[in-house]
């Protein structure tokens, strides 16, 4: 009796977050693995399956291409850029000079800012006429090198990563900043006391120990760079055109378009895609937790 | 008991955030509440619609209007939700014709026969506005204000130029490298919000294959492969080439480009009477429009999109929602709106509202037919690809054959 009241408590806890869970979570999910299969405008008058017609047009839409294509270049970008500057700069910081907590602060203050607040404040650093960074460039004399950054195809995207680095390059800093607080000092002194560099230090001592801090940083910033979205949204005045990612061709699809089998379709391989990282995080995390 | 307490808490919080957004206040007195979402969001139109609404208030006291007002664009991405959602609002705003038929074709629109009795719908519109605002003989829309489109340019420029409103493509050619020359942007285009491109479009098509063709191709049976397409995205390009489209139009809002046109760095803009809700009170009568310019073609096309309302069938309150749409197809209630804007009633009963106005309703009495504009007329998809596809072709000329390629496979799937 007591036994079996022993294991039931815990799911007298856990019925509540699991229920919420399964509504909100779960079954939205399945949901549009249904619609995925069903033709454009079932969600409002009943279903009509249409197989893997969705998917099959995926292979050959030259848009969804594209916003493959982008969003491969936004996780490049994401896992190549902000870990060594968040890493860098948490180094720098970790030093304790007199200041460091502000300059910190400073630097976590594009975190705490919504993306469509950092997209319209770009949006005017990059205007082309009176935009910061093209005034910038003529002020230096570097006038060929004054671009119409979102009005011009081949710039878009990447002007784009790079405000979604800017916003993302803080999160990691405060990830490296606790993770750093984790190296114990003697490990660094001991090294020291046998003769290692710096760079012998860092590479051999400190790196090592800030390994789980790394797996979370490169699990997470993929898995930003995957749902990128807002920024494209808001800095392209919603008409993406040649920045177009996923998720923003998911929304146009089946919001602005009601194509909302087709829309569905895209969702759900973004879906695997994001599936496959998290699977690895998570699987990750367990392990490390085992570790302990 | 705390166990209770906690679980209160709980679902309340879970309440309020499953019901929170909605936005539906419940009156605290006797008055009931009728909800209209609306497009208006630029200063002009909204001012123009508060007065609408407080005067449809002061007539019926038992009712109060809440007015949720979002940015144009978001409108249209989120129309369809509400329509579908259980919640819908009560009157939203929208465009008479293919894009409200579309709605009325899926049962999303409540049928507003009730509102109006008789033949008093036949009585008080022309009966091009009653066909666009009826879906299979019910009445669904109601149109309240039409305008026109036309090239709208800057008369103190012009003047000091000494150059003439261009009345052939030739002379709108001519303008233009004058205008360059003088160092000013010839045409303005505020090019990021794509529909700006979307104008051109429309223009440039009936000007140059006349209107039977364009309404084809926006109805989906001319392919955009068809060399005549071709060459109307050539001559869009071509005008870029010739450095006449203002540089970087890609970076600027529609809005940012009419500022270059009120202060004078830009002569010319082809742009919806709308253009003068957002011009300055000091230079609104610097600003004048001409017809599109002629391509040798007899007759001419004008792009006349009609705005209004609609009821969704999922409409809490239909009852007043009914009364205001009744009282929108007035006299009254459509001077209040259209007088303060300069934009031409869709109630025959009222007169043109100023001079421009008056020039304006001429313009299109005179045309061999009118159209609603590319995204009312066609899919919106379909519209939005064709839209893209004109920037890119600017930006990229020598990929015209290939964007036409691509563009009409969007079309045969499109129209299917």
């Amino acid at each position: 009796m007591t036994l079996r009241r022993h294991h039931l408590t815990p799911w007298y806890f856990l019925a509540l977050p699991l229920a919420m869970y399964l509504v909100w979570v779960l079954m939205p999910i399945a949901q549009s693995m249904l619609f995925s299969l069903t033709d454009r405008s079932s969600i409002l008058f009943g279903r009509r399956y249409v197989g893997l017609a969705n998917f099959f047009r995926l292979f050959n839409d030259r848009i969804f291409h594209l916003a493959l294509l982008n969003n491969l270049q936004w996780m490049v970008a994401f896992v190549l850029l902000p870990i060594p500057i968040g890493l860098a700069i948490a180094m720098f910081f970790n030093q304790n000079y007199p200041g460091a907590k502000y300059f910190k602060t400073a630097f976590f203050i594009p975190m705490t800012l919504s993306y469509a607040v950092v997209g319209t404040i770009w949006v005017w650093i990059y205007h082309p006429s009176f935009g910061a960074l093209n005034t910038t460039l003529r002020a230096v004399g570097l006038d060929q090198f004054a671009r119409q950054w979102l009005g011009d195809p081949r710039y878009m995207t990447r002007a784009l990563i790079l405000v979604g680095i800017w916003r993302q390059v803080p999160y990691v800093m405060i990830l490296y900043i606790a993770g750093l607080k984790n190296v114990p000092e003697e490990l660094v002194e001991a090294a020291m006391i046998d003769g290692a560099s710096w760079w012998q230090r860092f590479r051999s001592v400190v790196l090592p120990m800030l390994r789980p801090a790394t797996i979370v940083a490169i699990t997470i910033s993929i898995i930003d760079s995957l749902r990128a979205f807002d920024i494209v949204w808001v800095m392209t005045n919603t008409q993406a055109r040649a920045a177009e990612v996923l998720a923003t061709y998911m929304y146009s699809s089946s919001f602005q378009f009601q194509d909302y089998g087709y829309g569905s379709a895209i969702a759900v391989v973004q879906f695997f895609i994001t599936l496959g990282f998290i699977l690895f995080y998570v699987n990750h995390t367990l392990k490390s937790e085992h570790d302990l | 008991m705390k166990r209770t307490g906690m679980l209160v808490l709980l679902l309340t919080l879970v309440a309020l955030f499953a019901f929170a957004g909605g936005g539906r206040e419940t009156g605290t007195d006797a008055q009931r509440t009728l909800t209209i979402n609306s497009y208006m969001s630029d200063e002009a139109p909204r001012q123009a619609f508060a007065a609408l609404v407080a005067d449809f208030e002061a007539r019926n006291p038992d009712i109060r209007v809440v007015v949720n007002t979002t940015a144009h664009e978001q409108f249209k991405t989120l129309l369809p939700t509400w329509l579908t959602s259980r919640q819908a609002p009560d009157v939203v705003t929208w465009f008479a014709g293919y894009r409200m038929q579309a709605f009325a074709d899926q049962g999303l629109l409540e049928p507003l026969t009730a509102a109006f009795p008789g033949t008093s719908f036949q009585d008080a519109f022309p009966e091009a506005f009653v066909r666009a605002s009826t879906h299979n003989n019910t009445i669904y829309f109601v149109p309240q204000s039409w305008y026109w489109w036309a090239v709208y340019y800057n008369r103190q420029v012009f003047d000091r130029l000494g150059l003439q409103t261009p009345n052939t493509w030739d002379e709108f050619l001519q303008v233009s490298a004058a205008l360059r020359n003088a160092g000013i942007e010839p045409i303005a285009i505020g090019a990021r919000d794509t529909w700006t491109a979307g104008g051109w479009f429309g223009a440039l098509n009936a000007a140059m294959n006349g209107i039977e063709f364009h309404l084809d191709l926006t109805s989906g049976r001319v392919p955009y492969t068809d060399p005549q397409m071709r060459r109307v995205f050539e001559t869009f390009a071509d005008l870029n080439t010739r450095g006449y489209i203002m540089r970087n139009a890609t970076s600027y809002s529609w809005q940012e480009a009419a500022t270059l046109l009120f202060n004078g760095q830009a002569g010319m803009y082809l742009m919806g009477q709308f253009i003068k809700d957002v011009a300055p009170e000091n230079v609104r009568d610097n600003i004048d429009f001409f017809r599109f310019p002629s391509f040798g073609r007899p007759g001419y096309a004008v792009e006349t999109p009609i705005d209004g309302f609609m009821v969704p069938r999922n409409a809490q309150n239909k009852e007043d929602a009914m009364r205001f749409m009744a009282y929108l197809a007035t006299r009254e209630s459509q001077e209040l709106f259209t007088v303060p804007l300069g934009r031409l009633a869709a109630n025959k009963h009222v007169p043109a509202p100023n001079p421009d106005a008056r020039r304006g309703l001429d313009m299109v009495l005179g045309a061999e037919g009118a159209t609603q504009f590319y995204d009312r007329d066609a899919p919106e998809e379909m519209a939005a690809r064709g839209q893209n596809a004109l920037i890119e072709a600017m930006q990229n000329p020598a990929r015209i054959p290939q964007i036409l390629t691509e563009l009409d496979q969007d079309r045969q799937r499109i129209h299917r």
